[in-house]
């Protein structure tokens, strides 16, 4: 779907159109003015109307395809009205014929004009045909010998519709150009609405805890005290600010009313998330095992997080693009494994702290009940063990 | 928190309110933008040059009604009035044309009126002036001219009160034709002639800037929908993005008034409902699985594809072409569906199921079977540039079903295994 073609197919399209529009409009005119009694002898008048049909035809026909065919022939019909009118007269002694021969000649053979404002052989055929129609009401008037008013009137018309048509073809591509251009900016719109969109829709816990909260103030808060729905909500609205500000924040609790003996989450789900948050950030996720673990929200804020926080350490110091996560669980823990094959490190030689790995990891894990091991050696990756309790 | 209001619409499909964005994009888009300025009366979105082109038309005639003046100036019983009528004339067009270019192209309804009333004076000085002559057909001139001067205002004005007005103009003419003019076949065709030339360029003016839109919000609709081609394979698409966020917002609105005290604990029903509303919309939009296909948004999102293409893709194979694939496929719908016939086209789409033979288990390609039925499509009134159109999105056999078209495409895609 190149931008030029269909844009220029329907610039023509528009024209010939136009061109109808105003061609069937002045002939209707043309024959209006031509019927008056007395302008044409009956004979002459007669003759004529066979070819205002043919004019007609050609003038729709031009309207639905892009041929010259039926521009040469509507036009030729019109000049043959023009020629014929004039036949028996010879000669006339009123302005009358040549009144009558303007709306036609400047008109309605104009607007072909319209159509033939562009390349070389067209405007020939503008020309030529402008001509013709010039001298034919010429001829008409009472003096031919001098330029008449419904002459110059007539080159006039082919003029303006000449004018119409040239102007009108041009500005479809500029509106085009335009609009190319709102089209760039729609895909990067597009773009980055859909990163938005992956972006609210991966805070799943932060989803969770607003859904909770939802669901408890539809239900006017039953069973809550005002205070803790109040505290609660507050801290909702300021994670869905974050969020909207442009953060990947984790409620870091889920309040302190009993949401928390019936707010289980699926791992596998939240899982994903974290996963496409890394994904963004060039470290690629793989996971293994189960993802159908339900957990208490406390104890899934804190894996997450200490999960997260593993994989960031991966990501900033292993020198590796990717690392895998085994999950497995038993009747009584869940357990991940992230391994990772990068450069490792001495346990001796770097102080836990630094990584920030007692506090972030092990400090959250053991509030839930839960503990982490951190197995490495240089050159041959790193392997850290988290435990939580089911 | 009493303005807390129910979600106007949902992107399930359902409209709660009565706001819905124009064309499928979100109403606060660049492109909603556009599409408002291409749609309203008075839209500038490539209408700006079309408006000069009316104004260059309007001082060619200009200079040919002071030409045809100049050559009757011996008519004339009396000069003061047409030369005061042209003088108001010449001076309302610049005055137009100044205002636009240092404005904007802009005109308020006072503008325009002042420039009607201009108009109408124009009108009246130039029937004063020819009133003794008995021929407004021979010898009206800026009169005449006010029809051309009208189109000025064409792209900028709605297109009812550019009819009225030349309606007005119309009836001015046959008032000052029947009671100046005695018709005799001598006088009666120029008397025509005149009465269309002043009424028919805005009328056809009207036409012409009517199309023009037309086709410049065909072609946004196509650019737009085009974007979907660069979109991943599944997608989120721009309105359940922009309901998120919304929604987001107004859960973030609503817990903010609680935890403020603004909204007083326990709920009233209507605050308390609309928590629940909001809750289940959230819920809605956060299963995973409600993404769809770059196809599936594309005809969405299209007022031109969503009036006739249905799409059934229950694989969501369509995610599986790549863009040059994609581009022929919207192309060559998009030319089925805009083809002008008696009746209106419409297109159903089919894609799937795979195509696997045992030895192909584990090739690199897949083939995707794509079959397009159409109504109301003859073979013959195809656009021609259809066929490449379909070309580029595989190899193709045509034939005809119900007297419309019917094209079965095999379209060669990366295997998603081996991705």
């Amino acid at each position: 779907m190149a931008s030029v073609e269909p844009i220029a197919k329907e610039r023509d399209r528009l024209l010939h159109r136009s061109a109808r529009v105003v061609g069937l409009g002045s002939t209707i005119v043309a024959l209006l003015s031509f019927s008056v009694p007395g302008v044409l002898p009956l004979a002459s008048y007669l003759a004529t109307l066979p070819l205002f049909l043919v004019m007609a035809f050609a003038l729709y026909r031009m309207g639905i395809g892009r041929s010259l065919l039926w521009v040469i022939l509507g036009l030729a019909s019109g000049l043959a009205i023009l020629v014929v009118a004039q036949i028996p007269n010879g000669h006339s002694e009123t302005t009358a014929l040549a009144d009558a021969m303007v709306p036609l000649a400047g008109a309605a053979l104009g607007a072909f004009a319209m159509v033939l404002a562009s390349t070389v052989p067209r405007l020939l055929v503008l020309v030529v045909g402008a001509a013709i129609a010039v001298t034919l009401v010429q001829f008409a008037s009472p003096h031919p010998e001098e330029l008449s008013r419904q002459a110059v009137s007539v080159a006039v018309g082919w003029a303006l519709a000449g004018i119409l048509g040239y102007w009108l073809g041009a500005s479809v591509p500029r509106a085009a150009r335009k609009i190319f251009s709102i089209g760039r900016a729609h895909r990067a719109e597009r773009q980055a609405s859909e990163t938005e969109a992956q972006r609210r829709q991966g805070a799943r816990l932060l989803h969770d805890t607003v859904l909770a909260t939802l669901t408890l103030l539809a239900h006017s808060g039953f069973g809550v005290t005002a205070s803790a729905l109040q505290q609660q909500a507050g801290d909702d609205a300021r994670l869905l600010r974050q969020l909207r500000l442009g953060a990947s924040p984790v409620p870091q609790s889920s309040g302190s009313y009993n949401l928390e003996q019936t707010e289980e989450s699926i791992l596998g789900t939240t899982l994903e998330s974290v996963k496409q948050r890394f994904g963004r950030m060039g470290l690629e996720v793989s996971w293994h095992g189960t993802g159908q673990v339900l957990l208490p929200s406390d104890v899934l804020d804190a894996f997450l997080l200490a999960l997260a926080e593993c994989l960031e350490n991966v990501r900033r110091h292993a020198g590796v693009t990717d690392a895998h996560v085994t999950i497995t669980d038993d009747e009584t823990t869940v357990r991940a494994m992230v391994t990772d094959a990068g450069v490792g490190f001495d346990l001796k030689d770097i102080d836990e702290a630094r990584l920030g790995f007692k506090d972030s990891v092990v400090g959250r894990l053991q509030e839930v009940g839960g503990n982490a091991r951190l197995f490495s050696s240089p050159g041959s990756g790193t392997t850290v063990v988290l435990e939580v309790p089911k | 928190m009493t303005e807390m209001s129910q979600p106007e619409e949902n992107t399930l499909g359902v409209i709660v309110g009565r706001r819905r964005s124009h064309g499928g994009v979100p109403a606060a888009s660049t492109a909603a933008h556009a599409m408002r300025q291409a749609s309203t009366a008075g839209a500038s979105l490539g209408t700006g040059y079309l408006g000069i082109g009316a104004g260059v038309i309007a001082g060619v005639q200009a200079l040919f009604g002071i030409g045809l003046f100049v050559w009757n100036v011996g008519a004339y019983p009396s000069l003061a009035p047409i030369v005061v009528s042209w003088f108001i004339y010449i001076a309302s067009l610049i005055g137009v044309g100044v205002t636009l270019a240092t404005r904007g192209e802009r005109m308020s309804g006072l503008l325009f009126g002042a420039f009607l009333v201009a108009q109408a004076c124009v009108v009246a000085l130039d029937f004063v002036a020819i009133w003794p002559l008995h021929n407004v057909g021979q010898f009206a001139t800026a009169s005449v001219s006010v029809g051309f001067g009208l189109l000025v205002a064409v792209t900028l004005r709605r297109a009812s009160e550019m009819l009225i007005a030349t309606g007005l103009l119309g009836a001015a003419f046959v008032a000052a034709i029947l009671l100046t003019t005695p018709l005799t076949s001598e006088t009666l065709p120029s008397q025509f002639g005149i009465l269309a030339l002043a009424v028919l360029p805005p009328a056809f003016g009207v036409y012409v800037v009517q199309r023009f839109r037309r086709v410049v919000q065909l072609e946004l609709d196509r650019v737009l929908v085009q974007s979907t081609i660069s979109a991943p394979r599944f997608a989120v698409g721009m309105l359940a993005s922009e309901e998120l966020a919304r929604l987001d917002l107004a859960a973030e609105d609503l817990l903010d008034s609680v935890a403020t005290g603004k909204t007083k604990l326990p709920l009233s029903p209507k605050i308390a409902s609309t928590a629940a509303s909001l809750a289940t919309e959230l819920r809605l939009h956060l299963i995973e699985g409600r993404r769809e296909t770059w196809l599936y948004h594309a005809i969405t999102e299209s007022e031109q594809l969503g009036k006739g293409v249905t799409l059934s893709d229950p694989g969501s194979l369509a995610g599986l072409l790549d863009p040059h694939q994609r581009d022929g496929l919207l192309a060559a719908v998009w030319l089925l569906v805009s083809a002008k016939g008696k009746v209106p086209s419409t297109a159903q789409l089919t894609l799937g199921p795979i195509k696997s033979s045992v030895e192909d288990a584990s090739a690199h390609t897949v083939t995707v079977p794509i079959v397009i039925t159409t109504t109301g499509v003859p073979r013959n009134r195809v656009d021609p540039t259809t066929w490449n159109a379909i070309g580029k999105a595989g190899r193709f056999i045509d034939s005809t079903q119900n007297s419309s078209l019917r094209v079965e495409i095999e379209c060669v895609v990366a295997n998603p295994a081996n991705q």
